[in-house]
């Protein structure tokens, strides 16, 4: 979604909640995320499958900024969490991950898609040669806000 | 194994800190394959969930345990579209879920 079309939600979101409504926004950080091989309480490999979030996740910082500038929503409190997708294989996770993301409209990066390609071959490697319980993982840190509606 | 989203519950756990769903009528923008809609949607009064994509709202209704199926209501329909044949100020809580 555009950052136009992000603030026109919030507005219409806006109109639909009663005066003492709340608005709770959940996406991921700026900062990317984490792909991981991981057995019982052990990480044996952790790697940033992004070094950066998509275009989407910082236009929607913005927007949730505007929003609050123009005073139609107020901040009452925000909060980060962990949030990890495991898989028993790589196949079993791209397969969910392709699903998941299948409405999504980032642009393709090629340079990108290799090295997540390098990346899932790795795991792949460790998990022939690790105990059966090791599990593929994607570690998302998330943030949640609870945003209040100002009206005048 | 199947996958496995959040088995560690940070997602719900900051959720229901955040906000009270007792008898809330709930609004979920995007609710894609309604897997956060399930999470809490036994502790409002009601939910709206809707989602610009069919397939994904195909997919959320097939995936909807027979419990819940009174309780949410998942639409295939543009922000937009909604808004227009919907009142204004009819809901206590929204919730972006990874949709902004």
């Amino acid at each position: 979604m555009a950052h136009e079309g992000m603030v026109h939600a919030l507005k219409i979101i806006h109109r639909l909640l009663k005066t003492d409504g709340l608005l709770v926004d959940i996406h991921p950080i700026a900062e990317g995320y984490l792909i991981k091989a991981i057995q019982g309480e052990t990480i044996l490999f952790s790697e940033p499958k992004r070094e950066t979030c998509s275009e989407d996740v910082i236009q929607a910082e913005k927007a949730i900024s505007q929003v609050i500038e123009q005073g139609l929503f107020a901040l009452d409190q925000r909060s980060e969490f962990d949030f990890l997708t495991y898989g028993s294989s790589v196949p079993e996770l791209r397969a969910y991950l392709e699903e998941q993301s299948s409405f999504e409209t980032d642009p393709v990066d090629d340079a990108l898609d290799e090295r997540v390609e390098g990346l899932y071959a790795q795991i792949e490697e460790i998990m022939q040669t690790s105990p059966a319980d090791t599990q593929v993982a994607i570690h998302e840190r998330a943030i949640m806000s609870l945003l209040r509606p100002v009206r005048e | 194994m199947t996958i496995q989203s959040d088995p560690e519950k940070n997602e719900t756990r900051t959720l229901f800190e955040m906000a009270d769903f007792g008898g809330k009528r709930v609004l979920e923008v995007g609710c894609g394959d309604g897997r956060l809609t399930q999470l809490y949607a036994d502790k409002v009064a009601a939910v709206t969930a809707i989602d610009p994509f069919a397939q994904a709202i195909h997919r959320a209704q097939l995936k909807l345990p027979e419990g819940l199926q009174d309780q949410i209501d998942f639409k295939h329909s543009s922000i937009d579209d909604f808004a227009r044949v919907t009142e204004p100020a009819a809901f206590d809580l929204a919730i972006l879920s990874w949709s902004l």
